[in-house]
């Protein structure tokens, strides 16, 4: 089944080569697409329709009804922040709509402190062929960001 | 062996390891000795892939890294 992934964030869709980061920017949990977000407080919201089965703070994975999950990183090296300016607003184990609320964030304050705010939003463990149609350019959260076979 | 345990060896042994954390798809660890990881067998291990700077060393081991890094802790 196709299944559509809406981007978590608002700003700008850029390759996940763009990443400064060379475990997502290679591929090395699987391919998707990255946000670039607006430089202004934020909420970041579900990819897809599913249950939240990890949430940290600064990432959280959203899991469909057939198994499948979205990593969402909210900025990169972004864990050594210990949850400084991400307020949860969603808990682990939850399920979710596509588009429902999860961490609030600013994506300023994360730049301000020396950190790179590019979120990438992964398809866990899927084909790089399985990847199709990825945005790029101005997305809002909830636009398509890419989709799944 | 188990995951954790083939981990662990592919770091170089329990003695080896400083410090390790979990991130949400990774292993970070400080080692004493960065020559005695061993990349290949941390792969056969299962990881993603190494990244490997110095004596700072992540196992990208995807959404399992809590569980692994819990299973690791139990073994140290």
């Amino acid at each position: 089944m196709d299944i559509s992934i809406s981007s978590p964030l608002t700003g700008t869709a850029i390759g996940l080569a763009q990443v400064p980061d060379p475990v997502f920017a290679g591929s090395m949990v699987g391919p998707g697409a990255a946000v670039d977000p607006e430089r202004a407080p934020q909420v970041a919201v579900a990819p897809i329709a599913g249950r939240l089965v990890k949430l940290k703070p600064h990432a959280f994975v959203v899991q469909s009804e057939d198994g499948r999950g979205v990593l969402v990183h909210l900025g990169i090296d972004t864990v050594n922040l210990d949850g400084a300016g991400f307020e949860l607003v969603a808990a682990e184990g939850d399920q979710l709509r596509a588009g429902q609320p999860i961490v609030t964030w600013n994506p300023a304050d994360v730049q301000a402190r020396g950190l790179s705010p590019v979120s990438p939003v992964i398809a866990l463990d899927a084909e790089t062929a399985a990847i199709e149609a990825i945005v790029a350019g101005a997305v809002a959260a909830g636009d398509e960001l890419f989709h799944w076979r | 062996m188990s995951k954790a345990e083939q981990i662990i060896a592919g770091l170089g042994g329990a003695d080896n390891i400083v410090e390790l954390e979990p991130c949400i798809t990774r292993l970070r660890t400080e080692v004493r000795d960065g020559s005695k990881v061993n990349e290949a067998a941390l792969k056969a291990a299962g990881a993603h892939g190494v990244m490997k700077v110095g004596n700072n060393v992540q196992v990208v081991v995807g959404p399992e890294a809590d569980t692994i890094a819990n299973d690791i802790e139990d073994l140290m």
